[in-house]
């Protein structure tokens, strides 16, 4: 449904996209992930036809997306970054609009605002208006609006940033169904958790650049190992002898595949720097393993409610 | 889908946002109302001091601040540009099946709508309430309704085009409503205006706009007697419409404070 190929973007000096591949099939989630800057934001921005890229290909079911933006944006659906929601109009109206651009009208459209409606929790809310919602009502919302006409690409920027934990689930929930009846889903997160919850083939951008694309159990298996992170007041001191390490300023970091082992090894044998150390961490095999194998360095998010984080 | 299911779409969705928001209303129709039923006095006698003897001085106050609120509507078109950047829809729309022209379309007619229902109920339930007496053909009035609600539609695209943060499309907006309807004489009589106004006057749209509306009303000028006005008003709105054109970009970025 999605192939993207050699795609690159500068903003001046800027590379914003450094040759990036990607394919998406219909029914598949695919999870783009990266740090704030890696370029997901560009590269979904490309795909919609709302910049134009300095070289590369983007096809959206065999159509040339950036020559024929036009042909290709009715079978898209957008949710950006940032809620886009209009305040003046209710629930209703808003998603009367949304429905009305690509088409629907009368009973069809109004029994697909109830459908989604319903899914998203918004059905109480329908009358209300957008200055009226909450945060997470809103978020919902503008989901809603990127999904009503049954897009065959949905392309979700980020769209549990911010959001509480009942409008991550309906999200979650929603993003499963849709892949289920047949839509790809290009789902832009840096919460690396959620990519696993969705069981999403996963593209990882880190500078402009996809340094690894694959299911998350393969990327796992082949990339991730446990590993123990101490923390010291000042430079951590030589903890050799427990396994592969890696030091990135007051972090020391010790591969291992017993980590829990490794850590209680390491703290026995620290003698006085006992004293300096702050916090040991343990990160499991995950995607945030991965990430931290492939660059050296722990991954922007909220992945560190993953961890178990043991006070020094 | 075809152009007009889209761009009417837009429209409608815009009529809504419309209908959500009375102070549009208020702007548009009570405030003049109101301002008119105090300057209307006033014109009386400068009216008079002109040779219109049977004047009341609606003559003037009604199509003076009809055109003048209708100045200040010409940055509330602009404005339907900036808020979709400051609610965070404008990608959104421009990602949707809509073209750019179907956007334009879309946004515009309702504007144009507004512009021109503004004018002809301002002009009419003044003529009521105020007992103003019309005395050329309605035809003539409508047809400089139109044609000031046209150059205001470019006037406001222009603007749209021209400025870069609410903050700038504010001064525009005032600045030139102020500036563009009182050359015209929308706050008083031309004739009273000071000699380098007077001079100046004929290069604002707002001159041509009142003196279109007294032909009609207070000389009883038919539609050939306002053919030069309307002729110098399509002419501000092809130069808006060439700036608005010109300039207007879609892909950039509005600072807009909401």
């Amino acid at each position: 449904m999605l192939k993207v190929r050699s795609l690159r973007k500068s903003y001046g000096n800027v590379v914003a996209l450094d040759g990036v591949d990607l394919d998406i099939a219909p029914g598949q989630i695919l999870g783009l992930l990266g740090p704030n800057g890696a370029g997901k934001t560009t590269l979904v921005s490309i795909v919609c036809g709302l910049r134009r890229p300095d070289s590369g290909l983007v096809e959206v079911d065999g159509v040339d997306a950036v020559a024929h933006a036009h042909a290709v944006r009715p079978h898209l659906g957008l949710a950006p970054q940032e809620v886009g929601v209009y305040p003046l109009v209710t629930v209703r109206e808003n998603l009367v609009f949304f429905g009305e651009l690509h088409g629907l009208r009368g009973r069809a459209l109004a029994s697909r605002i109830d459908e989604v409606a319903h899914a998203l929790g918004l059905a109480p809310l329908l009358s209300r208006r957008g200055t009226e919602l909450s945060g997470g009502e809103r978020r919902r919302l503008h989901t809603a609006m990127a999904l009503l006409h049954r897009p065959r690409l949905l392309l979700l920027d980020e769209p549990t940033a911010g959001a509480d934990v009942r409008t991550r689930n309906d999200l979650l929930d929603l993003v499963r169904s849709l892949a289920a009846g047949g839509a790809a889903v290009c789902y832009s997160t840096h919460y690396l958790p959620e990519v696993e919850t969705l069981n999403a083939r996963v593209a990882l951008l880190e500078s402009g650049r996809v340094i690894a694309s694959g299911e998350v159990a393969t990327l796992i298996a082949a990339h991730a190992r446990a590993a123990v992170e101490l923390t010291f007041d000042g430079p951590p001191p030589d903890v050799n002898g427990h396994g592969p390490v890696e030091r990135d300023g007051n972090v020391v970091r010790i591969r291992s595949d017993r980590p829990a082992e490794a850590a209680a090894a390491v703290m026995q044998s620290l003698g006085p720097d006992a004293s300096r150390l702050q916090s040991v961490e343990i990160v499991h095999p995950s995607l945030e393993s991965v990430y931290l194998a492939l660059t050296g360095r722990r991954y922007e998010g909220e992945q560190a409610e993953e961890a178990e984080i043991v006070s020094a | 889908m075809s152009l007009p299911d889209r761009a009417g779409a837009i429209a409608r969705h815009e009529f809504r946002m419309m209908r959500h928001n009375p102070g549009l209303f208020l702007q548009l129709i009570l405030m003049p109302l109101v301002m008119m039923a105090f300057l209307k006095g006033a014109f009386r006698e400068a009216l008079q001091g002109e040779g219109y003897a049977g004047a009341n001085g609606a003559e003037q106050a009604v199509p003076g601040l009809t055109v003048m609120f209708a100045f200040f509507f010409s940055g509330d078109v602009a404005f339907a540009f900036f808020r979709e950047h400051g609610w965070r829809t404008w990608d959104r729309l421009r990602a949707s099946p809509a073209s750019s022209v179907e956007i334009m379309v879309g946004k515009c007619a309702p504007s144009f709508s507004m512009l021109a229902v503004q004018q002809t109920l301002l002009l009419l339930m003044n003529a009521a309430i105020f007992g103003m007496h019309i005395r050329g053909p309605l035809p003539a009035l409508f047809a400089m309704g139109i044609a000031i609600a046209t150059c205001l539609l470019a006037m406001g695209m222009a603007m749209a085009a021209i400025a870069k943060n609410t903050q700038q499309l504010n001064l525009m907006g005032s600045l030139g409503a102020i500036a563009l309807s009182g050359l015209g004489g929308a706050f008083t009589p031309l004739s009273a205006l000071p000699q380098w106004a007077r001079a100046v006057a004929p290069a604002s749209p707002g001159y041509w706009a009142v003196r279109g509306y007294r032909t009609v009303i207070l000389d009883g000028g038919g539609l050939t007697a306002i053919a030069p006005m309307v002729l110098m008003l399509g002419l501000f709105t092809l130069g808006f419409a060439a700036v608005a054109a010109f300039r207007f970009r879609f892909d950039e970025a509005k600072m807009a404070l909401m």
